[in-house]
């Protein structure tokens, strides 16, 4: 999903969960984070509140992951 | 001998108060009978960019195939009149309605709203303007407008994000700042309080007595069904008298990826499903 919307080719499919994502992938700024938010909205159905992401969340793939498993078991 | 006239595009300009709004007219195919004039009605500020390419190439692919296609780029938008900070809800509503009066007066043949994401709230809400003549074509259609101007907004705070900006205060005011007259600047789009708030109150809503084709669209990256949303909406419709038709793509989100992307499979089920409906 990442691939997609960032649209990295390709690239994607070589991540690893400690892949860096923020400041290592061009791709992600700030458009392209709320682009990867509202697709994890639609995807998993959940909402992410205001406050709920920062930095962190998006520091690696790891960490990302991490952050839909808190939302879906909420 | 190859008509270069045919299914040409046309870029024009349609004089609307304030100013005029510039639109793009795809004349059908004059080997064949026409099928049908689509009025386009485009997404909200940056979706409107991401989206160019796939409603060119949707226009024309229906262009060769018999429609007269519009596309108008409403108040502060685009080509038109007026700054992004200038649009407003209802006058966009308003040009909507001149564009279909204009059309249909070009054009002796049954009439297609084509809403894609925001635009679909737009359009809906236009109808009852327009006699609740049109059918509607869907494009990934956004039902919320609450919940679109909180995508929105998330731009704006990522943008805070990513600059390292974690003050909580500054993220979370942007909407309160917005509901108490302030414009907020996103994504090089400068939203006015007016707009946030008519976004905000938007909600798709078909009109009691509309009893049109509907066709929906969307876009999956995976193999998948209509999204739970679409679902619950349009089962209802079939029972108060639309004609329902749905149809899920594969494809990347053309309407937010970074680089513009296409999704020639959405065209194509565009152009099959539009054609169905029109025999």
């Amino acid at each position: 999903m990442l691939d997609q919307v960032l649209h990295l080719q390709g690239r994607g499919a070589v991540f690893r969960l400690d892949t860096p994502l923020l400041g290592s992938v061009p791709e992600l700024d700030s458009m392209s984070v709320a682009g990867v938010i509202a697709a994890l909205e639609d995807r998993f159905g959940f909402a992410v509140e205001r406050g709920e992401i920062d930095g962190a969340t998006f520091a690696t793939l790891g960490s990302l992951v991490a952050f839909v498993k808190t939302k879906l078991d909420d | 001998m190859i008509d270069l006239e045919d299914g040409a595009a046309e870029a024009l300009f349609l004089p609307i108060h304030p100013g005029r709004r510039f639109c793009i007219l795809h004349r059908p195919s004059r080997r064949r009978k026409i099928k049908g004039a689509v009025l386009c009605v485009h997404p909200f500020a940056e979706e409107l960019n991401k989206t160019r390419r796939m409603v060119a190439a949707g226009s024309r692919a229906l262009a060769q195939e018999g429609w007269a296609v519009m596309q108008i780029d409403l108040l502060g938008c685009g080509d038109s009149s007026g700054e992004f900070k200038d649009a407003d809800w209802q006058q966009w509503l308003a040009d909507l309605t001149a564009a279909q009066r204009w059309l249909t007066e070009q054009y002796e043949a049954p009439l297609w709203l084509w809403g894609i994401r925001a635009g679909c709230l737009l359009a809906a809400e236009a109808l009852p303007a327009m006699n609740n003549a049109p059918n509607l074509l869907l494009w990934q259609p956004v039902y919320s407008g609450r919940q679109h101007l909180t995508q929105f907004l998330r731009i704006h705070e990522a943008g805070e994000m990513l600059s390292g900006n974690v003050e909580r205060s500054v993220t979370e005011g942007v909407r309160d700042q917005l509901f108490a007259g302030s414009s907020v600047e996103v994504a090089g789009y400068e939203l006015a309080p007016a707009m946030a708030r008519a976004l905000h109150e938007a909600e798709f809503t078909l009109p009691a007595s509309y009893q049109r084709v509907i066709v929906v669209l969307e876009v999956a990256s995976q193999e998948a069904g209509l999204s739970p949303a679409s679902e619950v909406r349009f089962a209802r419709l079939e029972e108060s008298g639309c004609r329902v038709k749905f149809r899920v793509v594969r494809g990347s989100p053309f309407w937010q990826t970074v680089e513009i992307t296409e999704c020639r499979a959405l065209i194509e089920a565009t152009r099959l499903l539009l054609s169905q409906q029109s025999t």
